[in-house]
């Protein structure tokens, strides 16, 4: 809360001082990258509501340093290659803070770009914990990692459920196959008897023979690292062919869209989520702001893409510009007060903690927590 | 023993029910491909605009009310044969017709500006996320012991039976039909038949819609048995299809229903007993085979290079 003080007494003197200076009224950009088009393109509007809301705040109180943000959005459909050109087009537009990108195959390339170009960027959503361990100086991010993502899924797992035959499934990308991973180490470390560990290919349409496969291995649990559309499918043709393993993944898969593609088949998956933030009681304020725009706060990445923006709004304030390289240094420093916690980053860029929470996904769409 | 035999079997009706839809989409490429020698790559777009509109269809009549599942089915299917026919008149008319007589690479150029034109009206049109459809025809039969089950879908049954029909109704056209007999002619030689006094724009134009009526079955039958579609699946599926009539000789009808069969099958088996992750790795492998041993795929025959 401490920071929205912060903005407001800064909206104030900005009110003060901009009688004498409304001509400067500059803006400073912040690239909004992410997937608006595309088959996840659900979590990029997440992202999108969630960042721009914040940017109304911060400018409603007054804006930064004097100045008032202004959000882009870049399209990446969540391509790695789609992503290196967004990139590339947000150092030729001259702007200097990105939000996004959001799929990890995305992030990871376009880093490396922005990383060359001194361009701070703060990802809400990319899970895969290889984008900040090449030493990068201007990638931080505001959710947490499949590192920690995994543990969860797996001791829950094995804690909880104590299934007898587990398969995993991937679908070979940076950020299925890394928590499937993950999850496969921490269920191997606690006995559990993992049958099967397998990728798919993403965008396929025909689990049949995944699915007769599993029951020959007589599987009751299924772990699957990827997005929705496949997982939905699976779902749906598994309750088809009669095949009945509870299942469960990341947060990847939990949107609506997987109720409309599964229908009833959805109820009852278990997914690994970020907390929601938006129940959270000191949050009630803000969430009645996306309330009252028919926006829903509830997403998995809307307040982590709230804190993104704030984390780089606070750090233009403390250093008292827009000095990426200052402000890199400074935000790994600095304490946080957002709507995702006090958060605080560590030397790699990654928050310094960030706790995953396991639902039980309804096929309403919405969730309630798993005990 | 049982257990591994029933599960073999399942594979191979897994194999069967995704191979025949192959085979469906496959026949437009070959049929095109035997007659004017040019790959259309917008044909994968119109099996995605088949989907879609017998999912327009199907939501519309069951919003008005109707429930009666054979008539919704009826009706999706009429529509999308219609829609996407209409389609594949189009794409010859304005991607091949204009450019008859030019450069083979430029209507392929074309037609692939087609495809992408077409993606893209979808995506504007329908919006880029999944689109679903709850199940229409569920059930089936199952048999096994305990331990493993094998399913036939009633779902997958009609797969087989429609695609047997169309194919059957294709061949019965290509022999018997005064049209096949004059595309049959066009494919021999496109010139001498125009001299001989066919209309061999019409047969063109025919070959279009055959191929896009067909390419609307599987879009229908692929969409009630997946319940989901996107403006993106007519890429992947043009692609295993054209990979199909490749298989099977490209230029043959035979030759495509087989190729989509083996398809449907190799990938069943690969993901069955290697692994799914080697599905794809292990079809185009088996292309590269066959094309090198037999570069006109397992039922072409050997052709003069059309100029």
């Amino acid at each position: 809360m401490s920071s929205h003080k912060k903005f407001l007494k800064l909206g104030a003197a900005a009110l003060l001082a901009g009688a004498a200076s409304v001509a400067s009224a500059e803006t400073i950009k912040i690239a909004l990258a992410g997937p608006v088009t595309g088959p996840v393109a659900q979590y990029g509007d997440m992202q999108m509501i969630g960042s721009k809301m914040a940017i109304q705040k911060i400018n409603e109180a007054g804006g930064v340093n004097g100045a008032q943000l202004e959000g882009i959005v870049y399209d990446d459909a969540c391509d790695p290659k789609q992503a290196v050109a967004v990139a590339n087009k947000v150092v030729n537009d001259g702007i200097s803070f990105v939000v996004g990108h959001l799929c990890s195959s995305s992030t990871q390339p376009a880093s490396d770009v922005y990383e060359d170009e001194g361009i701070l960027m703060v990802t809400a959503a990319s899970t895969s914990p290889d984008i900040t361990t090449r030493g990068y100086q201007m990638v931080f991010r505001t959710i947490g990692l499949d590192s920690h993502q995994g543990p969860v899924a797996g001791n829950y797992i094995a804690d909880k459920i104590k299934p007898g035959n587990v398969a995993i499934i991937h679908d070979k990308q940076q950020y299925g196959e890394g928590i499937a991973t993950s999850v496969k180490t921490t269920l191997e470390e606690k006995g559990v008897n993992v049958v099967m560990f397998e990728g798919i290919t993403s965008g396929d349409k025909d689990f049949s023979s995944l699915i007769a496969k599993l029951q020959k291995a007589n599987v009751d649990f299924v772990y699957y690292g990827g997005y929705h559309p496949e997982l939905g499918l699976i779902l749906r043709q598994s309750a088809e062919k009669g095949f009945k393993a509870q299942f469960m993944g990341p947060e990847g898969v939990g949107n609506n869209d997987i109720n409309a593609i599964a229908g009833p088949a959805s109820e009852g998956l278990l997914v690994t989520l970020p907390p929601s933030f938006d129940k959270n009681p000191a949050n009630a304020d803000l969430v009645k702001s996306f309330v009252d725009v028919g926006q829903d706060a509830s997403g998995a990445f809307v307040l982590t893409a709230y804190s993104a923006v704030q984390v780089l709004a606070d750090a233009m304030v403390k250093t008292g510009g827009t000095d990426t390289d200052a402000m890199q240094k400074a935000m790994r420093e600095m304490n946080f007060s957002t709507p995702t916690g006090d958060i605080q980053f560590d030397e790699k860029g990654d928050l310094k903690q960030f706790d995953f929470v396991v639902y039980n996904w309804h096929q309403d769409g919405s969730k309630t927590e798993a005990k | 023993m049982l257990e591994a035999f029933l599960y073999f079997i399942q594979q191979i009706l897994n194999g069967l029910t995704i191979g025949s839809t192959y085979a469906l989409i496959a026949i437009g490429y070959t049929m095109v491909y035997g007659i004017i020698g040019m790959i259309n790559f917008a044909h994968g777009e119109v099996y995605m605009i088949g989907t879609y509109v017998s999912f327009v269809v199907i939501a519309g009549l069951t919003m008005l009310g109707i429930e009666y599942v054979p008539i919704i089915i009826l009706a999706a299917l009429t529509i999308a044969i219609i829609v996407s026919s209409s389609f594949g008149w189009a794409i010859e008319r304005t991607a091949y017709r204009p450019l008859r007589g030019a450069n083979r690479l430029i209507p392929l150029i074309s037609a692939i500006g087609m495809s992408i034109f077409l993606q893209n009206f979808v995506v504007n049109a329908q919006g880029a996320r999944d689109v679903a459809i709850p199940p229409m025809i569920s059930g089936g039969w199952t048999f096994g012991t305990e331990n493993f089950q094998a399913s036939l879908s009633y779902m997958q049954l009609i797969i087989f039976i429609a695609t047997f029909i169309c194919m059957s109704a294709l061949t019965l056209f290509i022999s018997k039909s005064r049209m096949g007999r004059a595309c049959r002619a066009v494919a021999e030689d496109i010139k001498m038949a125009n001299l001989l006094g066919i209309n061999t724009n019409r047969v063109i134009s025919a070959t279009f819609v055959i191929g896009a009526s067909l390419a609307a079955v599987a879009g229908l039958l692929l969409g009630l048995y997946y319940g989901v579609a996107n403006p993106h699946i007519g890429f992947i599926a043009g692609l295993k299809a054209f990979t199909a009539a490749v298989l099977g000789g490209i230029g043959s009808i035979p030759g495509a229903m087989l190729g989509g069969i083996i398809l449907g099958l190799t990938e069943s088996l690969t993901a069955a007993y290697i692994s799914s992750e080697w599905k794809d790795a292990v079809s185009f492998s088996l292309l590269v085979l066959i094309l090198l041993f037999k570069p006109t795929g397992l039922l072409g025959k050997q052709e003069v290079e059309k100029v």
